[in-house]
């Protein structure tokens, strides 16, 4: 069986449903009888969604607007093709 | 099953066949806003972030072949801007891959789920840990993305914010599943002992002197 020190490097890929199956069911077998592994479990599932929603700077409008010209100004020469 | 729900399933899957590329500027306005978000985390400056997302839609703009699978075409386009951040670091001296000897090392062995029990930073709490996080504002976790090692913050970018599979974060950062597995773990050490370290340094938790 798996140690807490494995069990805890693959947490994040397994919370992303990333990890193969037989590492998945390592972990899980490990989880089963380790109670600070799930609390490590559950909190870097809170640690991954803080990550992911933490918004970034928005797009100037300014920005935007130029943006949006070059695309539709690549449109216009695609079509024309 | 309805025409429309027929026409849906259709477009969802292009390996029917039955779909037509989508124009480039409709695919590129549904991910400008996740792209720019990328480009500002390669960058670590906002002004930075618009010239390369700027060089990416143009260089994407050129290449782009009517991609049909939308999952594809986003991780196309995060290649896209990923190789054109390499060659502006580059042109730079410097390299967007480099894993320091020592980076990551000594996070190794740190647990924020540990030191925060440890530690106890609010003695009268039930829920001490999401007490710690709850501490976060979004610009804060920003500023912790920050100091982080680009080649640990990538990984953990991709995967968490943009939605990436690890194998589809591999693809993007063109590196071995394994090299990527392998970051992502050091990208979320080196985050945890960032968010503890912030909240340290902002005073919004006391730490006794060895951590």
């Amino acid at each position: 069986m798996i140690d807490c020190v494995e069990a805890v490097r693959r947490m994040w890929s397994y919370l992303g449903a990333s990890l193969e199956p037989d590492p998945t069911v390592e972990l899980e077998e490990h989880l089963e009888v380790c109670k600070r592994c799930c609390g490590e479990l559950e909190f870097s599932r809170h640690v991954r969604d803080l990550a992911a929603t933490s918004s970034e700077p928005p797009i100037r409008d300014e920005f935007r607007d130029r943006v949006t010209k070059l695309l539709a100004a690549g449109h216009d020469r695609g079509a024309a093709r | 099953m309805t025409t429309a729900m027929i026409d849906a399933a259709a477009s969802a899957d292009g390996a029917t066949g039955i779909t037509t590329p989508r124009p480039f500027a409709d695919v590129a306005r549904e991910n400008l806003d996740r792209l720019y978000g990328y480009c500002v985390h390669l960058c670590g400056d906002q002004t930075d972030a618009e010239d390369l997302l700027q060089e990416t839609l143009i260089k994407a703009m050129r290449a782009y072949d009517g991609l049909r699978d939308p999952e594809a075409t986003k991780t196309w386009l995060f290649k896209v801007a990923t190789n054109c951040a390499r060659d502006r670091w580059r042109a730079r001296g410097r390299e967007l891959d480099t894993v320091p000897l020592d980076a990551g090392d000594a996070d190794d062995d740190f647990s924020l789920f540990a030191t925060i029990a440890i530690e106890d930073p609010f003695p009268y709490s039930d829920e001490l840990h999401l007490d710690f996080l709850r501490l976060f504002e979004d610009e804060d976790v920003q500023a912790v993305f920050a100091t982080m090692t680009p080649a640990f913050r990538a990984p953990v970018l991709l995967t968490t914010i943009h939605g990436f599979s690890c194998k589809g974060a591999a693809a993007i950062l063109e590196i071995p599943l394994g090299t990527l597995l392998s970051r992502l773990h050091r990208g979320r050490k080196q985050l945890e002992r960032g968010l503890w370290e912030y909240a340290v340094s902002r005073r919004l938790v006391t730490a006794s002197e060895e951590t």
